[in-house]
């Protein structure tokens, strides 16, 4: 495995609050790298310190073989950028972004045009060269500036929470893109707090109040960091079986790790489940609350990451 | 060369917002323009037709023939006559006439009589302070006048054989002394100095609000290159602006240019530049535009002060004139004026070129330093 960008201990602080503190992680050559975390965590300080747009209070940020705060122009003509929100002028249409993009990074006219025209196919804008960027749909946008981040064919992509704010079915085909990138070798870092998101990494790091806790091949993390197997009710309310079932574990009636709701389902994690059945099912029951469906099932990152959290 | 070819891709990226927001270009090159219009035409005439109460108790040939003179002097229109100290109270507290002169009763008798003293009261609207003083010169004029022939007849001294002290008085550089050819020259000079500041300091606000900076940075440009490219436009700009002002003021208000236009140009050029600069730091300080405004507002009322727009600077404390030094509208003013009404050049001027040479040398390279490390 070849190593194309890389933190040592790195830290920043802003005055007295540490945004990120002494994190360490390998990003491999090929692979979607999933940088994790709650809104403040320190994704974004993170991923500004690799582009070299903040210097780091300490450690070491290496991007390709450069060190990521004193490189210049060359490193940056191989790395591309996308946040998606920010990336586009929308006063500009899109082939003028498109055309300030490849002009930025220096391409000859001919490979612009052949560039411009693929980035048209990818992003599913052919026809729409003259609209306004700010007249297009959120979906829409952000594979315009997905293309235009990779119109110079750069070596590591940076993304920085690509997907926020954009439909389920967008962000799906978001993705696709993203696997074809990788395919034709290109190492792609996305920051996101979608779990289904992170799921799709082939690597990740989850990050929680600037320090890394977590960090592997999501069926890695699974193994390495579940403490006790995961069960899936259906109950009736689920609302209340949530507070029942906590008081439970509270009161030592079940022997709990967590209790979570996930939507109209209730998930709940401890050690020794099948043991256990019985019991929450006796819990639920007695409160007058029908415990439907039960399955122990294959735990998912964010049950991991809630139980890592806590 | 492929320097030059990154930073014109820049600059041709900030024409193409400019074109779709064309409020602001607009506001760039007709703003000024518009404003020197209305300031022009304005102040384009002497101060006349100040309304005028007469409160006669003498009613005689003389009083009549005083203030018959007031009027025919055209600084004052007859507003009305009044009846008592009431109405004239009355008049001036909302605002109606400018001035009230008021006749004692025993005017006329006290004029002729070898030793009366005669006397008028005049009012004046000093809330507003240059009609009134407008019109306190006009009734000075008349009121010496009417000495001069008192004090001839009582000495029984012809006419035609007296002789008194006459200053002879002669206006250089604006013979007329018309209002116009000193307001539009200053007008001029300060709205090139709001159109380069406000532009410039909108160059990396913008782009830091709408939070497309980041990306522009994280692109192959040298911070040089982003401030040469967001720099060319302003200045093209700017200099369009000023020309047009310039062949506004001179063909409308007729504002000569009597020193060299060739040397104008490029002081006006330097004077840019080192607006850019300032306009420059505002910008990387501002996290919004609106805060950039607020920023280019505030540094233009003060230097607004110093351009002795409103007061001249030679009759401010001390202090305030040490401070002018500093300003480099001060200087660009000074070099203006002087260029287009009095037509000197650098052998008297280069004082105030040297100054803002200078300024501009600190401005400039501080701004530099301070914009890229800021990038």
């Amino acid at each position: 495995m070849t190593i194309i960008a890389s933190a040592n201990q790195l830290s920043k602080r802003f005055g007295s609050f540490t945004a990120v503190d002494a994190v360490d992680f390998e990003v491999y050559k090929g692979e979607i790298f999933g940088f994790l975390g709650p809104n403040g965590s320190g994704k974004t300080t993170t991923i500004r310190m690799l582009l070299g747009l903040i210097p780091p209070s300490g450690g070491l940020v290496e991007v390709l073989g450069s060190d990521a705060t004193t490189a210049g122009l060359d490193l940056r003509r191989r790395i591309g950028y996308m946040s998606q929100r920010f990336s586009l002028y929308n006063d500009l249409t899109v082939s003028q972004n498109l055309n300030f993009y490849g002009r930025a990074y220096g391409l000859d006219n001919k490979t612009l045009n052949s560039r411009i025209k693929e980035a048209l196919d990818m992003s599913g804008l052919v026809g729409r060269e003259r609209n306004l960027t700010r007249d297009l749909a959120g979906g829409w946008r952000q594979r315009l500036a997905l293309s235009a981040a990779i119109l110079h064919r750069p070596e590591i992509l940076f993304l920085d929470e690509p997907t926020a704010g954009v439909d389920p079915v967008s962000r799906r085909a978001f993705w696709d893109l993203l696997y074809n990138l990788v395919r034709d070798g290109v190492t792609v870092f996305v920051t996101t707090h979608y779990m289904d998101e992170a799921e799709h990494c082939h690597r990740l790091a989850f990050i929680q109040r600037g320090k890394i806790i977590a960090y592997g091949a999501p069926d890695e993390i699974k193994r390495d960091m579940m403490r006790g197997e995961v069960l899936e009710i259906e109950p009736a309310d689920p609302v209340r079986a949530v507070a029942e079932l906590r008081a439970a574990a509270k009161n030592g009636v079940l022997d709990l790790e967590d209790v979570e709701l996930y939507g109209a389902q209730v998930h709940v994690v401890a050690q020794g489940l099948q043991e256990q059945l019985e019991g929450i099912a006796v819990v639920l029951k007695s409160a007058g609350i029908d415990p439907g469906r039960m399955a122990i099932v294959e735990p998912t990152l964010e049950d991991v990451f809630i139980a890592c959290m806590q | 060369m492929a320097m030059f070819r990154r930073i014109w891709t820049i600059v041709k990226k900030e024409f193409t917002h400019l074109i779709r927001d064309w409020w602001l270009p607009a506001f760039m090159l007709f703003g000024g323009v518009l404003e020197l219009v209305l300031v022009g035409w304005a102040t384009s005439r002497p101060i006349t037709n100040l309304p005028l109460m007469v409160l006669d108790h003498d009613r005689t040939a003389s009083s009549r023939a005083f203030f018959q003179t007031l009027i025919n002097s055209e600084t004052f229109v007859l507003y009305d006559y009044a009846q008592n100290n009431d109405e004239i109270a009355s008049a001036l507290d909302r605002g109606l006439i400018n001035a009230a002169i008021i006749f004692p009763p025993g005017f006329e008798s006290n004029l002729l009589s070898p030793s009366g003293r005669p006397s008028v009261s005049v009012l004046l609207n000093g809330a507003e302070s240059i009609p009134a003083l407008a019109a306190l010169r006009a009734i000075d004029g008349a009121a010496s006048v009417l000495n001069e022939d008192i004090a001839l007849e009582r000495l029984g001294i012809p006419r035609d054989r007296y002789a008194g002290f006459f200053p002879s008085l002669r206006v250089w550089f604006n013979e007329t002394l018309s209002e116009a050819l000193y307001t539009t020259p200053a007008e001029l000079g300060l709205m090139l100095e709001f159109t380069v500041l406000l532009f410039a300091a909108l160059s990396f606000s913008r782009e830091r609000e709408l939070g497309t900076l980041e990306q522009l940075l994280v692109m192959p440009f040298s911070s040089l290159e982003i401030i040469i490219g967001k720099a060319v436009p302003v200045v093209l700009i700017g200099f369009t602006d000023f020309l047009l002002m310039l062949g506004m003021v001179h063909l409308v208000f007729d504002v000569p240019v009597r020193g060299s236009p060739g040397l104008l140009m490029l002081l006006a050029f330097g004077y840019l530049l080192v607006e850019l600069s300032k306009g420059m730091v505002i910008s990387v300080i501002s996290r919004t535009q609106h805060q950039a405004f607020l920023l280019v507002l505030l540094v233009g009322m003060v230097d607004f002060i110093f351009t002795g727009y409103a007061a001249p600077v030679e009759s401010m404390p001390q202090v305030l004139q040490w401070v002018a030094n500093v300003v480099p509208a001060h200087h660009w003013l000074a070099i203006l004026r002087g260029i287009l009404l009095k037509g000197t050049g650098l052998d008297v001027l280069w004082q105030n070129v040297a100054a803002l040479a200078a300024l501009g040398l600190v401005i400039g390279t501080f701004s530099l330093r301070f914009v890229r490390r800021a990038l």
